[in-house]
């Protein structure tokens, strides 16, 4: 395994200034990392997706399908085309939590589903595939959705029926789909152009969010919706609507709007490529510049996870607002600052980047912020 | 031991990962392939940074979005809590450390266009724009023979090869097409398209795949408002075409009411968006705004709903078959106000059909063919002697984009990431036969555009200078970083 398996930086010794500090309120910060790469296995370093379920962790790259096992944290499966994978580049992944099917969207190769270890293929010309390039899947309830370049695919599993949405039957302006994610009733698909559209299951209606000021060259106010009309992903938990962009972020909580800029947050970019979000409060966004998690969203609090481009090292920086709160050194965190596709499932948290993944193991995790100590003693070394 | 062995792995490892450098000796960019000391300098920094390091390359800014006159501002009583695309965008993934493969027989570049009669959901029913994309394609094909009679791709010594693609399938069928450019026959670079919808998936695909999309046809502003690395355009667009016509119908000949009618697509309907918006801020809110369907014949509705306004003039944004016949049909009911069009209008077909009719009409155009360019005089005649036709805009263009692309090409070597790179900074305008084009914060062309107005059976092309139209003001600063203006500071 490239790099080593477990870098361990835990072992903080802290200062003794940090020593005579008093405790704050600080978020959990991932000091414990594995690297995947071609040399432990995977088919391809560029990392489009990841999704761990279970055991399992299910990474989509852009030369074939690769499954870890947690236990053994081992490369123990790859599917390229030449093992029946339809086509080579998976940049969405779900698993369907009823029947275990792995559920993939192709890069220009439709839609696959993973049963049984065989592969069913659907595209344009043998089903109601809207269009071949598909860059986000999500299973809901009996039916899968595929977010593709010209509009959104719904595929009924039981019935077989296909539904397409474009501008003719949701409300799109335009129908570059990117992102799709279901959870608690409904469907969000995060459009390019034309923000993130919300799809209430049980009431079959859609509502849209877009930019209020309508330009694309500005943002008029802050906190007035959605930070841009391209999005690229959309989670909703606890409630809460988490959005991404290549022009920052933003949550809303049913009530109030609320974005995040690289100029006011610890947000490493505003050029975003995914998200996950695990809970109203807390969420991980795929920068071009690292990984940004907003840890405590009421008090605008952020751990940035970047590796150090001329060592096997990283550091994470703890921000609140713009403030720096601590910065923590560590051994090798990212195998790369170019962040694809992030995943996060109990306590850990996976992260596909341009060149390898990785995992971070949150052993002690707490969610938002509990009081402790500033970690300012340097730890470079890790455990190989 | 095991430290050792754990060092020499690690040495090996980084050695495979280790961006390839010419041997001593050898020069870093062919002779005879021109290049600043700016640009060696950029090539020096992307050759030497491996697959985890961002080079150190000075990124352009801005200080105005598409130099937008402050009274065209949106929102311009308001600071903007933020600004986008002042500041370039900079590939920040490990692309630049991938080596230049050494089993290529040919140097593949992408060509993606409307070239074949099909009927497109995305383009709006019947397919209308090959005659665009024909002409595209034989400015591409030029460039790309012309390359390969000075000796191909000079590093090799072997030629270059247009890979094409036509765009406007079902479906969104671009989207596809990009992806084939990626893995089935992967290029180095693509030039396309016309179509902004077309266009728009096309982009988004090359962003994930990371590939130059060099565009040369789509004048649609939000082709490059999408904060994508790999997208650039060498064509002036029609937001830059927009202000300098509401210049002059405001600024200059004082209309006070404005009438568009447009198509229902989206060339048209993005088209008129910085017209209707900057009369607005003008406070000449366009009267009104008609949309029609592609390909229709009859258009005394929308001339109606027109004529009921009584404009002072009239906007149309669409083809050039449509600009004449709603041309006649206006002139046809004794309406004479004057007309300006789209540059599509700028075409054999127009004046074909729109007769005598076409006397007087103005369009917004991105360049200008009658400047006394001879980098344009001799590239007419050569494409008149390859092709035995006149190039028109869609060919000159393409042949400057395409140009860049080789020109990027020989500078990078094989590498998709560092051809961006040495086109995105580059600073001396490209010197191209539609005039120079130096390349905005977005890697949008920045130059001047033009009207083109018919005249004694031809068109004449008149910069803003030529025709005295005033400019608004244009701050130094970006809007978050300044004070409000007075109105009377904006006049």
């Amino acid at each position: 395994m490239k790099n080593a398996a477990i870098l361990i930086a835990t072992a903080i010794s802290f200062s003794a200034a940090a020593a005579g500090q008093e405790a704050e309120k600080l978020p959990f910060i991932y000091t414990k990392w594995k690297q995947f790469t071609v040399k432990d296995g995977l088919p391809d370093d560029h990392i489009f997706a990841v999704k761990s379920d279970g055991n399992r962790i299910w990474v989509g790259t852009e030369n074939g399908l690769a499954l870890i096992d947690k236990q053994t944290s081992k490369v123990v499966k790859v599917w390229t085309e030449k093992d029946g994978l339809p086509w080579r580049a998976v940049t969405g992944i779900d698993v369907d939590p009823k029947t275990g099917d792995v559920w993939l969207a192709l890069f220009g190769g439709g839609l696959a589903r993973l049963s049984g270890g065989r592969f069913d293929h659907w595209h344009q010309l043998n089903s109601g595939l809207v269009n071949d390039v598909v860059y986000g899947v999500a299973v809901e309830n009996d039916n899968v959705w595929a977010a593709t370049t010209a509009g959104a695919s719904r595929y009924n599993t039981v019935t077989g029926e296909w539904t397409i949405f474009t501008e003719k039957n949701a409300p799109m302006e335009e129908i570059w789909n990117y992102g799709v994610h279901y959870r608690d009733g409904k469907v969000h698909l995060a459009v390019w152009g034309s923000g993130v559209l919300e799809y209430d299951v049980k009431a079959n209606r859609w509502k849209d969010y877009l930019d209020p000021d309508g330009e694309m060259e500005i943002d008029l106010y802050r906190d007035d919706g959605i930070v841009h009309v391209i999005t690229t992903g959309a989670n909703y938990v606890d409630n809460v609507l988490w959005v991404s962009s290549y022009f920052g972020v933003c949550r809303y909580d049913g009530r109030n709007w609320r974005a995040f800029y690289n100029m006011d947050s610890g947000l490493p970019s505003d050029f975003n490529n995914n998200l996950r979000a695990r809970s109203g409060r807390e969420a991980w966004f795929a920068s071009d510049k690292g990984l940004g998690a907003i840890m405590d969203a009421e008090t605008n609090t952020w751990v940035a996870y970047t590796r150090d481009p001329k060592s096997d090292t990283g550091k994470a920086v703890v921000t609140r607002d713009k403030t720096v709160l601590e910065t923590v050194e560590m051994g090798l965190n990212l195998p790369h600052n170019f962040i694809i596709s992030v995943d996060v499932d109990g306590r850990d948290v996976f992260v596909g980047t341009a060149k390898g993944l990785a995992w971070g193991i949150g052993e002690s995790y707490y969610s938002g912020l509990r009081e402790r100590p500033r970690m300012l003693a340097e730890n470079k070394g890790g455990e190989k | 031991m095991k430290r050792l062995l754990v060092f020499l792995a690690f040495t090996a490892l980084m050695a495979s990962d280790a961006p390839k450098k010419p041997p001593a000796g050898e020069p870093l960019v062919p002779p005879g392939v021109e290049v600043d000391d700016h640009t060696l300098e950029v090539l020096r920094r992307i050759n030497s940074v491996g697959p985890y390091e961002v080079p150190d390359i000075r990124l352009r800014r801005d200080t105005s979005y598409a130099k937008t006159p402050v009274d065209y501002e949106p929102f311009g009583k308001i600071k903007p809590y933020k600004e986008h695309f002042l500041e370039q965008m900079q590939y920040n993934g490990p692309g630049r450390a991938i080596p230049e493969p050494d089993d290529v027989n040919t140097v593949k570049i992408g060509f993606i266009g409307p070239i074949m009669s099909t009927v497109s959901i995305a383009t709006g029913g019947a397919s209308h724009e090959e005659p665009m994309g024909v002409k595209m394609l034989q400015g591409a094909k030029l460039a790309i023979e012309e390359a390969n009679a000075k000796g191909g791709y000079l590093r090799r010594k072997i030629p270059f090869e247009l890979v094409v693609t036509n765009d406007n399938g079902l479906w969104g069928s671009s989207g596809n097409e990009i992806v084939n450019f990626l893995y089935k026959n992967p290029v180095w670079a693509i030039l396309g398209t016309i179509d902004s919808a077309n266009s728009h998936i096309a982009i988004r695909v090359a962003l994930k795949g990371e590939i130059v999309v060099m565009n040369t046809g789509d004048t649609d502003p939000t082709y490059i408002e999408t904060n994508i690395p790999w997208t650039m355009r060498c064509i002036g667009d029609d937001r830059q075409m927009g202000y300098l016509m509401v210049d002059y119908m405001i600024r200059k000949m004082d209309y006070k009411r404005i009438a568009i009618i447009r198509s229902s697509n989206r060339y048209g309907r993005f088209g008129v968006r910085e017209i209707r918006d900057s009369a607005r801020r003008l406070g000449r809110p366009v009267v009104i705004e008609m949309a029609y369907k592609l390909g229709q014949d009859d258009y005394s509705l929308q001339i109606d709903r027109l004529a009921e306004t009584h404009p002072d003039v009239i906007v149309h944004w669409g083809d050039a078959r449509e600009a004449a016949i709603i041309l006649k049909q206006i002139r046809e009911r004794g309406m004479k106000q004057p007309f300006l069009t789209s540059d599509r209008a700028v075409a054999k077909e127009f004046v074909q059909l729109a007769g005598a009719h076409a006397e007087g009409v103005i369009a917004g155009y991105p360049w200008n063919p009658d400047a006394p360019n001879p980098r344009y005089a001799e590239f007419r005649e050569r494409f008149r002697k390859r092709f035995n036709d006149e190039p028109d805009t869609y060919a000159a263009h393409a042949y400057d984009g395409m140009n860049m692309l080789i020109w990027a090409i020989q500078v990078a070597g094989l590498n998709r990431a560092k051809i961006r790179d040495i086109l995105a900074t580059r600073v001396k305008p490209w010197p191209g036969v539609t005039g120079d084009i130096p390349f905005s914060a977005t890697l949008d062309d920045a130059g001047e555009v033009y009207l083109a107005r018919f005249e004694n059976n031809r068109w004449r092309y008149y910069s803003r200078e030529d025709l005295e139209i005033p400019r608004g003001y244009v701050p130094p600063r970006e809007r978050t970083a300044r004070e409000l203006l007075t109105q009377a500071e904006t006049k």
